[in-house]
């Protein structure tokens, strides 16, 4: 479904993306870790058309590399940010229906807009103006905006990031909810080990911006290169 | 705001201004102020759609009234056209114009984008002195000196008529806070506040930012282009001095006292601007000093506008908050 080959991104001498092959299997739950500046976040926005890059990317068979943000987003691949977005002038329904309107393919879907309001549970946030919802609201809305495009992909970054247990499950049941029950393919990059070994199906480590290892997330995390690549991250060895 | 409320809003400033000319109509110093205030309310909502809504620190704006005016002032006077059809065609020039100068600006970020459109409005004054106006008929330092006025159906639109002319302003003052709103209340709107508010996420959304950027320009170039073509023909003379930092200034002072993002808020501001310029007439040489001491005040004091200090206390009162 999605192919990454041999990509490629400089920030002047800096390789943040070096020589990067892999491919997403339509319904996989996929898993990204990797060290912090490894190139993961780099990576999704290369995938989204945010920064140009060398190599090739394909989606469906299509050769995306190039567009812009706005048309990868219509054709099917949706997103997250590490840093939670939100748009202040807006209220949460029209925070959601804006991904509707303006990503899905044939507009703005009202009906749609309201069963992805109730799927991520912010119904009783629906006119609040999103600026002012918690951090777990604010990454309930990214994720309801991303559906509201009517993604065939969605990307994740890093979503339990300064969540508290109880946050990280619900958000956990989510997004399996999401692949399982929406039947959409997701790409989700996370610290959390234990995060990854019960949520994805396949797991790629990078480190400096470069394959370390992929395949089974239990087979990659005992992976001795694995180990020692982790070694100087003692926040992420804690489960 | 909703836009209910808008219209409400515009509705009732329009229709207050509506009924002024059965109090003063005879007086034709009066007349003029209310139609300046009419027409001050478009450039100063149009502003407002720039920064306040889109987010894009434009400070062509001034510019722009002045490029639609001399437009159709030039083809009336050069080229015969007659006034109604210089206008549109001036207001199309001028959202050219505003399209070529927002294509540099989609790359840059705030306080770059406000030195590229300053400098235009900069450039503007001695391009029209210079020799390129002159040889397009600007009229070099004397300016505009014959600008026909408009002239429908042989019934022609100037101070000698000028309660009907008025009410002709009153129309295409309206019409232009009308297609504002509606711009800004349909999904056109709602694109350019999530640009303001996240670029990324809006773009990761669908939206696209090079078009809806460019959008904000045409629009609101068209409107200003339309707007300052039509105060050249009422108004008859043109002259290069409008690009002096007055005009400049007493605009960004209505969207402020308006509100910024607030609109129709400038449509108030403008009101409330001239009218209290005005009335400070009598302080002289001591006015423009008054003035921007009282602006310094209003912003620190209401820093959201008038429109802002009434939406709080709506929402104050109402009891969801
Ligand atoms: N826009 C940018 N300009 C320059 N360097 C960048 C930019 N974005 C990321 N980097 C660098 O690229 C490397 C990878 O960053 P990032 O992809 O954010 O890492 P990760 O998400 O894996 O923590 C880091 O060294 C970072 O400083
Ligand atoms: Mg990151």
């Amino acid at each position: 479904m999605l192919r990454v080959i041999h990509v490629t991104k400089k920030f002047g001498e800096l390789k943040a993306v070096n020589d990067l092959s892999f491919e997403v299997k339509a319904g996989q739950i996929f898993g990204i870790a990797g060290p912090n500046g490894a190139g993961k976040s780099t990576l999704y926005n290369l995938i989204t058309g945010f920064y140009s890059f060398n190599g090739t990317i394909e989606f469906d068979g299509r050769n995306i590399s190039g567009m812009p943000p706005f048309r990868i987003a219509k054709a099917g691949i949706a997103r997250t940010f590490q840093i939670p977005q939100t748009f202040p002038s807006l209220t949460v329904q029209k925070a959601i229906s804006v991904g509707s309107r303006f990503g899905a393919a044939g507009g703005l879907d009202s009906a749609h807009v309201n069963d992805v309001i109730q799927f991520v549970d912010l119904d009783n946030e629906r006119t609040q103006n999103t600026g002012l919802l918690n951090l777990l609201g604010k990454k309930k809305l990214m994720i309801g905006a991303a559906l509201a495009t009517k993604p065939k992909i969605l990307m994740l970054d890093e979503p339990m990031a300064g969540c508290n247990a109880t946050e990280i499950r619900s958000l956990m049941d989510l997004i399996a909810k999401i692949n399982h029950d929406l039947k959409i393919t997701i790409i989700i990059i996370e610290h959390f080990m234990k995060v990854l070994t019960e949520l994805t199906e396949e797991l790629l480590i990078i480190e400096s911006g470069a394959k370390i290892c992929q395949g089974d997330p239990l087979e990659v995390v005992n992976d001795p290169q694995v180990i020692a690549c982790y070694l100087g991250e003692p926040d992420a060895k804690r489960k | 705001m909703r836009l209910k409320h808008m219209a409400i809003i515009i509705g009732v400033a329009y229709g207050i201004m509506a009924l002024l000319p059965l109090l003063v109509g005879d007086i034709r110093f009066l007349m003029n102020i209310l139609i300046m205030c009419l027409i001050w309310a478009v450039v100063a909502s149009c502003w407002d759609v720039m920064m306040g809504f889109a987010g894009i620190f434009s400070f062509g704006q001034v510019a722009f009234f002045v490029m639609g005016a001399y437009c159709s002032g030039i083809l009336a006077i050069e080229h015969h056209v007659t006034p109604v059809l210089s206008i549109l065609i001036a207001g199309l020039f001028t959202a050219g114009m505003g399209v070529l100068v927002g294509l540099p600006c989609l790359r840059l970020a705030g306080p770059y984008v406000a030195l590229v459109t300053f400098g235009v409005h900069m450039a503007l004054q001695p391009t029209l002195r210079g020799e390129i106006g002159i040889a397009l008929g600007s009229g070099g330092s004397v300016g505009l000196l014959t600008i026909p006025p408009i002239n429908i159906f042989g019934y022609s639109f100037s101070s000698a008529n000028i309660v009907p002319t008025f009410y002709l302003t009153l129309l295409v003052s309206l019409a232009c806070a009308l297609v504002i709103m509606f711009v800004i209340k349909s999904y056109w709107g709602v694109a350019f506040l999530a640009l303001k508010d996240s670029q990324d996420f809006a773009m990761s959304l669908g939206i696209s930012a090079f078009k809806y950027k460019l959008m904000v320009f045409a629009l609101t170039s068209f409107l200003t282009g339309i707007i300052g073509a039509y105060y050249g023909h009422f108004y008859g003379v043109l002259s290069f001095r409008m690009l002096d930092l007055d005009l400049f200034s007493i605009l960004m002072v209505m969207m402020l006292v308006g509100g910024l993002g607030h609109y129709p808020g400038s449509i108030i501001g403008a009101f409330l601007v001239v009218a209290g310029s005005e009335l400070m007439a009598p302080l002289g040489a001591y006015r423009a000093v008054t003035m921007g001491a009282l602006v310094v005040i209003l912003v620190l004091a209401l820093p959201n506008g008038v429109m802002g200090f009434f939406l709080k206390r709506a929402s104050d009162r109402a009891p969801s908050g």
